[in-house]
C-alpha cells in the first residue's frame, strides 16, 4: 500500500462522511414519514429538489444571500411536502397501502417533470459558502463547504431531536408513531400530526437538497433521482423507522460510495453500494436499528 | 335576386372554397428529447425548425412538381431521449403524411432507431422501415452508415478535435501532457473522449497522463480531481455535458488545478454551461459548427430566439436541415399528394443522397457518400460569460 493510496483512502472516507450527512437527512425524512404513517413517500426526493429550486429562484431573481436561499429552499420543500401529503396521503383509502405508494410515484414523476419544464433542464449556479476554504491536514484536505454541509445537517438533526423529544408536537408525533389509535383516543389530532410530519420531513429534505446543490455549486434536475435512491438505500440499511439508523446509514453509504469509487472505479461503484443493500435485505432485513415491533 | 345571379355567386363561392381546399402542405416532422433532463436539445431543435419553416413560408413556401406552391408544416415529437420511445415515435411519424423526419437528439436513441430502417435501398429481403431521417443533433460519429435512409448534418467531431489539437500543438508548444475527464454513462461523451479527443491528442504528440471518470448524476468529484491534481497536466479535456462539466470545473478550482489549456465537449458550447458555471468555465476551448459570426447566422439566431429557443451547434443543424430539405423538395419534383407519399419519400431520400455540397450557416457543408456531413467550424472560448470565436481554422 503506497503512501498516496493511504492518503486517498483517508481523503475518500472523510469526504464521504461529510457528504453522507445529506444522505442521512434524506433518510431521516423517509423514515420520519414511515415511522408516523407506516407509508413510504417516494415523492420525497423530488419534493426536496423542487423546494431547493424555490431558493434558487430567490438567488437568481434577487441575488439573495445564501442564508436566505437555504432557508427558502428548506421552507419551500416543507410546503411542497405538505402538498404531497394532501394530494397523495390524506384522502387515499387507508385499506389500500398501494394507493398512496403509487400516488407518491405519480407525484414524483409530476414534480420532476414540472421542475424540468420550468428550468428547461438547465443547470443553474447555486450559492455555496466557504467554497474556497480548505483545511489542510498534511496531504489530506478538508473542504470548508463540506464541513459547512456537515454542520448544517447536524444542526438540522439536533433541531429535529429537540422537536421530537422536547416539544408537545414531538410527543404527539411519537405517540402517533407508536399507537395511533391510542393517541387518537387521548385527543391527539392524527391528521395534524401527519401534516406536521410531512412538513418537517420536507424541511429536512430541503436542507439536504440545498446542501447537495451547495456542495456541487450547481443545481440540476438530475439530482432528484440520486436523492430518492440514496434516501431509500439509507432507510433500508439504517432500518425503516429508525432515526439513529438513518444517520449512521447515511454516513456509511456516503463513505462506502467514495471508498468503492477509489477502489473499483466509477463504473463499479454503484454495483457495490447495491450489493451492500442486497446484503442487508437478505441478512438483516430490519436494517441496523430496525425492530420487529408492530403497532395496532 | 335573379336565379342567374344566385348561380354566379354560388359558382364563385365554390371556386374560392375549392382553391382554398387545394392549398397544399408538405409535412416535415421533428423528433427528439423535448422533455427530461436533456429536453433543452429538442426544445431548441423544435424552435429552430419552426423558425426556418416560418421563413420559408413567408417567402411563398416550396414549389412542387406541377409548379404549384405548398406551405411547409412541422410538428415536433418527444422521445424523451429513450430508445424505445424514439422507435415508437418514428413509426408513428411514418404513419402520418410526413415526407421526412428531422431527429433524433440523442445518440443512444439514434443507434437502435436507425437499425429499424431498411439498411440497403431496394433490398427486397429487408423489410425495414423505408422512411428518410435527416439527423440534426445526435452527434456520435459514423451512425449514418447503419441505413441508407439515414442522413446526418452533424459536424465531424473527429475532424474538429484533430484540428483543435493540431492548433494547440502549434500555439502552445510548451504543452506536453493531457488529462481526460469523461462522463462514462453517456454515449456521446464516452465516444468523444475515448475515440476522438484521446486519439487526436495522442496523434499530435500529447501524452495522456491520466483519465477520470464520473456519471451523469454524480455530485461529488473530489476523488477524480485529486488524481488530476497529482498528474499536473498541461491540458485538461472534459468530455461531459454541462451539469457534470460545471461540477468538475468547480472541484478543479477548489483543488487549485490550473491547466494551461482547458478543452470541452462540443455539446457544452451552449448556454447551459455559461448559465451553470460561467466563472469556472472561463477560457475553456470548444470546437463548434455554429457561432453567430455572419449576417445569416445572426439572423437565424434572432429568428430562433423569437421562437423561444437558442441556436447552438445542434439546433443550427435543425435550421440548416429545413433549408436543405426545401431545396431537395424543389429539385426532386415532389408531388405532395396522398397517392404520391411513398414515392415522394423515396425522392427525398435519393435527393439527399445525391447532394455533394449544401449551404450552411457558417459556409459550405460537404455531403459525404455515407450520409454524413463535413461542416465548417470554429473554436470558441468562454470569455466574460459569453462564447467568443477564438480561431477560425478556415480563415
Amino acid at each position: 500500500m503506497d503512501y498516496f493510496f493511504f492518503i486517498d483512502l483517508i481523503q475518500s472516507t472523510v469526504d464521504g462522511l461529510l457528504f453522507g450527512t445529506t444522505y442521512a437527512l434524506i433518510g431521516i425524512g423517509f423514515t420520519l414519514i414511515f415511522g408516523v404513517m407506516r407509508k413510504l413517500n417516494l415523492a420525497y426526493g423530488a419534493a426536496a429538489l423542487a423546494g431547493t429550486y424555490i431558493g434558487l429562484v430567490l438567488f437568481l431573481t434577487f441575488n439573495a444571500h445564501p442564508a436566505i436561499v437555504f432557508l427558502a429552499s428548506a421552507l419551500g420543500s416543507g410546503a411542497i411536502g405538505l402538498a404531497v401529503y394532501l394530494c397523495c396521503f390524506r384522502f387515499t383509502p387507508t385499506d389500500y397501502p398501494m394507493a398512496s405508494l403509487l400516488a407518491s410515484v405519480g407525484m414524483l414523476l409530476f414534480i420532476d417533470e414540472v421542475v424540468i419544464h420550468a428550468s428547461h433542464g438547465l443547470p443553474y449556479p447555486y450559492p455555496s459558502v466557504f467554497r474556497d476554504a480548505i483545511i489542510e491536514a498534511g496531504d489530506v484536505w478538508i473542504r470548508g463547504d463540506l464541513l459547512f454541509v456537515f454542520f448544517m445537517c447536524v444542526v438540522a438533526m439536533v433541531v429535529l431531536f429537540w422537536l421530537l423529544y422536547r416539544t408537545p408536537l414531538g410527543l404527539a408525533t411519537r405517540a402517533v408513531s407508536q399507537q395511533p389509535r391510542a393517541a387518537q383516543l387521548c385527543g391527539i389530532d392524527t391528521t395534524r400530526v401527519n401534516m406536521m410530519t410531512f412538513a418537517i420531513a420536507g424541511v429536512l429534505g430541503g436542507v439536504a437538497g440545498a446542501m447537495t446543490a451547495a456542495a456541487v455549486g450547481v443545481l440540476s434536475p438530475v439530482i432528484a433521482m440520486g436523492l430518492t435512491v440514496k434516501g431509500l438505500i439509507v432507510v433500508v440499511i439504517g432500518g425503516l423507522g429508525s432515526i439513529p439508523g438513518a444517520i449512521i446509514a447515511g454516513l456509511l453509504v456516503g463513505a462506502a460510495e467514495n471508498i468503492f469509487l477509489l477502489l473499483r472505479g466509477v463504473t463499479e461503484r454503484d454495483i457495490y453500494v447495491m450489493l451492500l443493500l442486497f446484503i442487508f435485505l437478505t441478512l438483516r432485513p430490519g436494517g441496523l436499528f430496525g425492530n420487529a415491533q408492530t403497532r395496532d | 335576386m335573379k336565379v342567374s345571379t344566385l348561380l354566379t355567386a354560388s359558382i364563385l363561392a365554390m371556386t374560392a372554397a375549392a382553391s382554398f381546399a387545394e392549398e397544399k402542405t408538405i409535412n416535415i416532422a421533428g423528433f427528439g428529447a423535448s422533455s427530461g433532463v436533456v429536453g433543452i436539445f429538442g426544445q431548441n431543435s423544435g424552435a429552430a425548425m419552426a423558425a426556418a419553416v416560418e421563413k420559408i413560408n413567408a417567402a411563398g413556401g416550396v414549389t412542387l412538381a406541377d409548379g404549384s406552391k405548398a406551405m411547409i408544416t412541422t410538428q415536433y415529437y418527444d422521445d424523451r431521449c429513450n430508445a424505445e420511445e424514439g422507435i415508437s415515435v418514428l413509426r408513428r411519424i411514418a404513419s402520418t403524411d410526413a415526407l421526412v423526419a428531422v431527429g433524433p437528439t440523442c445518440s443512444n436513441v439514434a443507434e437502435p432507431l436507425f437499425g429499424i430502417l431498411q439498411a440497403k435501398v431496394d433490398d427486397a429481403g429487408d423489410t425495414g422501415l423505408q422512411f428518410p431521417v435527416f439527423t440534426d443533433v445526435a452527434i456520435k460519429g459514423g451512425l449514418a452508415g447503419i441505413s441508407e435512409w439515414v442522413f446526418r448534418n452533424t459536424p465531424s467531431e473527429a475532424a474538429m478535435y484533430d484540428t483543435l489539437f493540431a492548433w494547440i500543438r502549434e500555439t502552445h508548444p510548451d504543452a506536453k501532457t493531457i488529462y481526460g475527464g469523461v462522463e462514462e454513462d453517456f454515449a456521446h461523451s464516452r465516444f468523444t473522449w475515448y475515440s476522438v479527443m484521446k486519439t487526436a491528442a495522442e496523434k499530435h504528440g500529447f501524452e495522456v497522463v491520466g483519465e477520470a471518470q464520473w456519471l451523469l448524476n454524480d455530485t461529488n468529484f473530489s476523488n477524480q480531481a485529486r488524481g488530476m491534481r497529482r498528474a499536473e497536466p498541461d491540458i485538461v479535456a472534459i468530455s461531459a455535458h454541462p451539469f457534470t462539466t460545471c461540477g468538475m470545473l468547480r472541484e478543479m478550482a477548489r483543488q487549485r488545478i490550473e491547466p494551461k489549456i482547458l478543452v470541452g465537449l462540443t455539446s457544452s458550447s451552449s448556454l447551459e454551461t455559461l448559465t451553470g458555471c460561467a466563472n469556472e468555465a472561463e477560457g475553456i476551448i470548444i470546437p463548434t459548427s455554429f457561432a453567430p459570426v455572419n449576417d445569416e447566422a445572426m439572423a437565424a439566431a434572432a429568428a430562433v430566439s423569437a421562437k423561444g429557443g437558442m441556436l447552438d451547434l445542434h439546433s443550427a443543424a435543425a435550421w440548416e436541415n429545413i433549408m436543405i430539405l426545401k431545396d431537395v423538395i424543389e429539385a426532386a419534383g415532389i408531388e405532395g399528394t396522398a397517392d404520391s407519399l411513398e414515392s415522394d419519400r423515396r425522392k427525398i431520400r435519393d435527393g439527399l443522397a445525391a447532394l455533394t455540397e449544401v449551404n450552411g450557416l457558417l459556409g459550405v457543408n460537404k455531403r459525404m457518400p455515407d450520409g454524413e456531413a463535413v461542416k465548417p467550424y470554429v473554436f470558441v472560448n468562454a470569455a466574460s460569460g459569453n462564447w467568443e470565436v477564438l480561431h477560425n481554422p478556415d480563415s
